[in-house]
């Protein structure tokens, strides 16, 4: 009963999703809508007004910044969040309590020597590669949220491997709070430096000044990696030991 | 109708990938496998708008030396980043809470939790 039930929902819900993408302009059609309206401008004006070659990058920071810099509240929201229903839930049905993390290194299962080497192994290139994705963003595929991912995938790997209070070393309990807002710090810092250079919040002082907007989104470019890096790295480590 | 829908055969995967991940949210009492499903919506919706951008024989929107027109539209590559990034944020937080019912309740299952009430 439930499944005919379930099976009829989905049917109903598929046929106008259908018939609405039949009646979409053909895939990959160069008179599109998508192809024609303001995508057409920003690639016509991008490169010049943005003062980067990305034209990905150059929306997310420089014409739709600030819903970059919302986008960037709503993952520190949800870090907060997240920590808040974690941290003050009282431990009733879990039979492993709070241990510290040198019990709880003691008790966890051995990791396999070979990954322990691989990952030893491709730790600093993972972080060049990373870097690289944040600080070269502007210019190829790639920007903070990406290398951020990266970064924080190794964050992942290297507690695991080498467990958790030498992992720590890359965060301090001191530095944490600041990395874990790097994001919303850098949007606040740039905005207010593009308004003391050009007037506006988030302005690019792109043909007057060319490097020092190149710098701006650089700097972005890191706070966001750096943020998002550190706010995963906080939640699996909350996570891990709930 | 059926050609156009042949045409628009990466919309119809998106279509379908959606409606796999609206059976899991309703078949499945798991949380966590509720969570999944919810993941595999956001794929889905993700993989439509990116696939909307693309155009016949199209470059990646990056200008610079070598780069000729026509490019795939950039717009839905940047609405898509802030998607997912949302798409994280919703994850993790439905991750934490779901700790949080565990070690209230003792189960994550959805019909056991409805017993409980």
């Amino acid at each position: 009963m439930k499944k005919a039930a379930t099976a009829a929902l989905l049917i109903v819900t598929a046929i106008p999703m259908l018939i609405g993408v039949a009646a979409l302009p053909r895939h990959g059609d160069p008179q599109a809508p998508v192809h024609t309206g303001v995508s057409a401008r920003y690639l016509e004006g991008g490169a010049a007004e943005g003062g980067t070659p990305n034209i990905v990058a150059n929306i997310l920071l420089n014409y739709r910044g600030l819903d970059t810099a919302g986008e960037v509240i709503v993952i520190f929201t949800a870090l907060v969040a997240g920590l808040a229903a974690l941290l003050t839930a009282p431990p009733l049905f879990t039979r492993a309590r709070r241990m510290p993390p040198a019990a709880r290194a003691a008790s966890a299962p051995p990791v396999s020597p070979v990954v322990g080497f691989v990952v030893r192994l491709l730790a600093p290139f993972i972080a060049l590669f990373a870097i690289y994705i944040i600080v070269h963003g502007h210019a190829s595929p790639g920007g903070g949220f990406q290398g951020g991912a990266i970064l924080g995938g190794l964050f992942v790997v290297l507690t695991i491997v080498l467990g958790e209070e030498r992992a720590l070393t890359l965060m301090p309990r001191a530095a944490a709070p600041w990395m874990q807002a790097a994001a919303v710090i850098a949007f606040v810092a740039v905005g207010v430096i593009g308004a003391a250079l050009t007037g506006y919040f988030l302005g690019f002082p792109v043909e007057t000044m060319h490097l020092a907007a190149k710098l701006m989104m650089i700097a972005l470019e890191a706070g966001i990696g750096l943020g998002g890096a550190a706010i995963f790295a906080t939640l699996f480590l909350e996570m891990e030991t709930a | 109708m059926f050609e156009a829908l042949w045409d628009n055969r990466d919309y119809v995967a998106a279509v379908v990938l959606f409606c796999i991940g609206l059976y899991v949210i309703i078949a499945k009492d798991n949380l966590i496998k509720k969570l999944l499903g919810l993941n595999i919506m956001e794929t889905a919706v993700f993989a439509f708008i990116v696939t909307v951008g693309v155009v016949d024989g199209g470059e990646p929107p990056i200008l610079g030396p070598g780069a000729t027109p026509p490019y795939a539209s950039p717009l839905p590559h940047a609405l898509v980043l802030t998607g997912i990034v949302v798409a994280v944020s919703t994850t993790a937080l439905a991750l934490s809470l779901i700790i949080r019912i565990h070690r209230q309740c003792g189960t994550i299952e959805a019909d056991e939790l409805r017993e409980m009430e």
